[in-house]
């Protein structure tokens, strides 16, 4: 027990790994702010560069970064309307109106502090069940990625403001970039019309970066002569009225953060659009209406995705499974400095799990504090004159997407992008679809496949399992509900009810 | 006098500098190595557990970068399009020797120069610790009696699952539904979660998994039994017409452009010769379940000539492709 | 009822184009495996495709009975190119095109300077000695980042 004691708190005693997280938490507010920059890149160029170190200072380091990184995205979102990283994409949704209202102090304030939040109760949860998430993510068959992919997809019916017709036919075309390249299970190109360069893909980021980014700038230009809104930031710390009004949201979209980022595969930019969708639902009396500003919208996507941030290493740490991309990349650097990821890591190296308890646990606390620094700095970027903003939003997507591949196709795309998404803008099509089918449809296609492929191409048999598991049968329920309260049955039944509740 | 003695030294000393190679020592800079597959996969760990003894061979950085995409298509592609003055590398995995039987890509490794084979890894099929089978015969019947309802992890065409499945297929019976997952993570996830039956692994991946009993071994690709998984089977007990394919496994190795100078390529083969020897990596690849196999040259070229026709010709006579070796230039093994 | 918000111009046209597009799509996804299989590559594909299709003309019955500008071509294009095609955007787009075309020929700092001079003195319409500084500071803060910290060699 005591042994248990001293490796949770190794990284608060020693001045050298306290350090290193600070370091790491700073740098990663930065990387996840500025689009372009992923946490995934910064964490592999860590690994390598760390080689030589000891595994505990290295695996400090990339913890800040890791947590840093998925809260930075926010500032970008918030301010700029360009989400710094893909879990960021359903902060802008309300982040961005708030900025424009003069509130984006307020804004980052309070992201920073639901990500802590978040991401404690993230860390709480690694530490006292991650051997049962560990075996529920088992759990999870091809089918349940698929209806979870489905769920999420039902978001559309949230975001898409006015014409749903519009907002079907933005997630599909998402869904079809997303499968443009070549087919994960027969290597055959998909939508390449026999070109070698889409063999690889369209990269989501780029898309984002076009759609969110360019696309923005270039609408902003008719803006031109509008003064910039004075940003308030007089009170940018949320007070803890606040703070507890939200805390029952927080709580529940925590949760939906660690049950999503758990699973192998499926992270925190996921968790982040299903708790802003329950939000939605679920919130009767927003603060403002969503998608205007309302603090709700910005509170739950920012605790879901810091949460599953603790438990993306639950599969990592138990079964050495990566839970997203960052946490592969560190079951690398483990192996590189010759530790083996897998059951045997919590029995044969238990301090490694500790550790990181307490290193993310700390991780969260120099979140709080790099959050909230500088807030009142970086909200007046939004104030600089459009004239200088633009061309410099310009200039940073041309630099993000150049570094994701170190080549100018990935620019180019990204104004193709920026230029089809300026005039689908226009013509009232919204831009947050498209990337929920970009994410989410690779993902309900290869999980479709997968299941089918289970059952041997059986529709009946598939349908049948569908409702067999305990599991399944919760999501398919969940399923079948959203999608009856987007038609129009839902609005008959309720206006029944308010019809009977009138009578006398 | 003494303007005849200056122009004399003057002349000789350009003299010398002329007499200096032509152009500078190699590597004057730093050299950027593709891994044509993702951060913290098995290609992507050994790589970047080699890289720091390169670099110390070579005396410069190696600046590695992960193009990850179409079963490692996209990074070979772009390696062969950089210019070949010794400052691009490739550091790849076995795939590119299936390329043209898949219908790829038209190029394989032969259009690259070996630079170095560093090691290969020993094939395990798995499936979960409450399987009822217990050896690979009692597999193989399972499939025989119920062809097409056992459910194999997969991870895509020319990937290592749907080769070994191949090679058995070649020369027993396994029909079975293939599920293809993105990787070996997800599909052993889905292995240990009883969503599917069993999956045909690389030890690297396996070895903690099966050590804890989280997954059992039902056989290793192997004529003999493995150090490593004492107690497991070899494969050709059940299946002893695979012998002739054997040994096999997937491998790893450092490429360079074909057409790079020859003096180049000389102190990139010693540079990488001498850092797969270094006694700290040999113990990272043993920790890992892969075999040191530190070949270059004629035995590197040869090494990639038996390993590709040998898995072209299995997955042909497997039916699983239907281009024939012959017709791209690939003998029978 | 309907509130008399006139469809923007332009917007019936790009409905009708984006119907093309999906039949186009849809015509795409059909080639990857026609009908083979349920499980096929083509299959999610061809799903999605026919939703896009759908949708996309769901998207264009909505806007019958929707109040437009109801002009004829010329002066319909008029209006579009007037929202969407004044001097600034196109200039700054066209500026914009070049620096891209640019950054390779010349170097990334060289292009990104010009490019940041350029356009806020342009869409600021003077100011060049604010203008300079900030692009100075700018191109300066993104070396320090992405050169040195992230390795990342900029053209």
């Amino acid at each position: 027990m005591s042994d248990t004691f001293s490796y949770l708190l190794m990284a608060w005693m020693d001045p050298n790994l306290l350090m290193l997280t600070a370091l790491g938490t700073f740098a990663g507010i930065y990387i996840g702010a500025i689009p372009g920059l992923s946490v995934t890149m910064a964490v592999s160029i860590l690994v390598s560069f760390t080689f030589s170190w000891d595994v505990n200072d290295a695996l400090a380091l990339i913890v800040g970064i890791f947590i840093g990184g998925v809260y930075g995205g926010a500032r970008s979102a918030i301010l700029l309307n360009i989400p710094g990283g893909p879990s960021s994409v359903a902060t802008s949704f309300d982040g961005y109106p708030l900025a424009k209202r003069g509130e984006a102090g307020q804004a980052i304030g309070l992201s920073t502090v639901m990500s802590v939040i978040g991401g404690l109760i993230g860390t709480v949860v690694l530490a006292l069940a991650a051997p049962l998430l560990g075996d529920l993510a088992l759990k999870f068959a091809p089918r349940d990625y698929f209806l979870i992919a489905a769920i999420g997809l039902m978001l559309v019916g949230s975001l898409a403001e006015g014409s749903l017709a519009k907002g079907i036919f933005a997630v599909a075309l998402g869904a079809i970039i997303g499968m443009v390249g070549m087919d994960p299970v027969t290597a055959e190109g998909r939508f390449t019309m026999g070109q070698m360069e889409l063999m690889g893909g369209i990269h989501y980021v780029v898309v984002m970066i076009g759609l969110f980014g360019v696309a923005e700038a270039l609408f902003q230009l008719h803006n031109l002569s509008t003064q910039a809104v004075k940003q308030k930031v007089d009170k940018i710390i949320p007070s803890v009225a606040m703070v507890l009004k939200f805390l029952p949201l927080s709580l529940r979209t925590s949760i939906i953060g660690v049950l999503v980022g758990v699973l192998p595969g499926v992270g925190g930019e996921i968790a982040a659009l299903l708790a802003y969708d329950h939000a939605k639902r679920t919130v009767k009396n927003p603060t403002s209406p969503f998608g205007e500003g309302a603090y709700e919208g910005l509170v739950a996507p920012e605790t879901a995705n810091s949460a599953a941030v603790g438990s993306a290493y639950v599969p990592m740490l138990t079964l050495g499974m990566p839970g997203d991309a960052v946490t592969a990349v560190i079951i690398g650097a483990l192996v590189i400095h010759g530790l083996n990821p897998g059951p045997m890591l919590m029995v044969e190296n238990p301090h490694i799990f500790w550790f990181t308890v307490g290193n993310l646990a700390l991780a969260n606390i120099f979140l709080l504090i790099f959050g909230l620094m500088g807030i009142k700095l970086f909200a007046k970027v939004v104030e600089l004159p459009k004239a200088v903003l633009i061309p410099l939003i310009l200039v940073l997507c041309t630099v993000g997407s150049y570094s994701l591949n170190s080549s100018m196709t990935e620019v180019y795309w990204m104004l193709g992008f920026g230029l089809l998404g300026y005039f689908l803008k226009a013509f009232g099509f919204q831009m947050g679809p498209i990337i929920l089918g970009v994410i989410l449809g690779p993902l309900m296609d290869s999980s479709y496949r997968q299941a089918m492929a289970s059952v041997g191409d059986n529709p009946v048999e598939l349908l049948g399992e569908m409702v067999s598991s305990p599991l399944s049968l919760i999501l398919t329920s969940a399923l079948v509900l959203v999608l009856l309260s987007n038609t129009p049955l839902f609005g008959w039944l309720k206006r029944k009810r308010k019809a009977a509740s009138v009578q006398p | 006098m003494l303007k005849q003695l200056l122009t004399g030294v003057a002349f000789s000393l350009s003299a010398l500098t002329l007499a200096l190679p032509a152009h500078a020592e190699y590597p004057e800079r730093s050299i950027q190595a593709v891994i044509p597959w993702g951060a913290g996969g098995a290609t992507d760990n050994v790589m970047r557990s080699l890289a720091p003894y390169v670099e110390k061979e070579l005396g410069t950085k190696l600046i590695l970068n992960n193009r990850p995409g179409g079963t490692a298509v996209i990074g070979s592609s772009y390696v062969m399009q950089q210019r070949a003055n010794g400052y691009t590398l490739l550091l790849g995995a076995e795939n590119p020797q299936l390329y043209p039987v898949l219908g790829l890509a038209k190029f394989d490794y032969s259009d690259f120069y070996p630079v170095n084979i560093i090691g290969q890894n020993v094939v395990v099929i798995a499936t979960n610790a409450d399987s009822p089978f217990n050896s690979m015969a009692e597999l193989l019947a399972a499939a025989k009696e119920k062809p097409n309802t056992l459910r194999m992890g997969s991870t895509g065409a020319g990937g290592l699952p749907s080769t070994v499945h191949a090679m058995v297929n070649a020369v027993g019976e396994l029909k079975v539904r293939e599920v293809t997952f993105g990787g070996d993570g997800p599909g052993i996830t889905a292995l240990m979660g009883k969503h599917i039956d069993f999956m045909p692994l690389s030890l690297a991946a396996a070895q903690e998994l099966v050590r804890s009993g989280k997954l059992k071994a039902l056989a290793v690709l192997a004529a003999e039994e493995v150090p490593e998984l004492p107690g497991v089977e070899p494969i050709t007990k059940a299946l002893p017409d695979i012998g002739e394919y054997l040994p096999w496994g997937p491998f790893w190795g450092a490429f360079v452009h074909k057409d790079t100078p020859d003096d180049i390529k000389q102190k990139l083969v010693e540079a990488y010769a001498k850092a797969v020897a270094n006694e700290e990596f040999q113990g990272f690849l043993k920790n890992y379940g892969a075999q040191s196999l530190n070949l270059n040259g004629a035995e590197a070229e040869q090494f990639l000539k038996r390993w590709q026709s040998v898995t072209a010709w299995s997955m042909y006579k497997a039916k699983a492709i239907e281009i024939s070796p012959d017709s791209v230039g690939i003998e029978q093994p | 009822m309907s509130t008399s918000k006139k469809v923007p111009v332009g917007e019936p046209t790009f409905c009708v184009l984006l119907v093309i597009f999906s039949l186009a799509v849809l015509y795409q996804a059909h080639l990857i495996s026609g009908f083979s299989s349920i499980s096929s590559p083509g299959a999610f594909p061809l799903g999605v495709a026919a939703v896009l299709l759908i949708a996309a003309l769901r998207v264009l019955w909505e806007l019958r009975g929707k109040p437009t500008h109801g002009e004829g071509w010329a002066a319909s294009a008029k209006r579009l190119s007037h929202e969407h095609f004044p001097r600034h955007i196109v200039v700054f787009t066209l500026l914009s095109v070049a620096y891209l075309a640019v950054i390779q020929w010349a170097s990334f700092y060289i292009s990104t300077f010009a490019f940041l001079v350029l356009a806020i003195v342009y869409l600021r319409r003077g100011r060049v000695l604010s203008a300079l500084m900030a692009s100075g500071i700018s191109v300066l803060a993104i070396y320090l980042l992405f050169t040195l910290a992230f390795s990342v060699y900029l053209p």
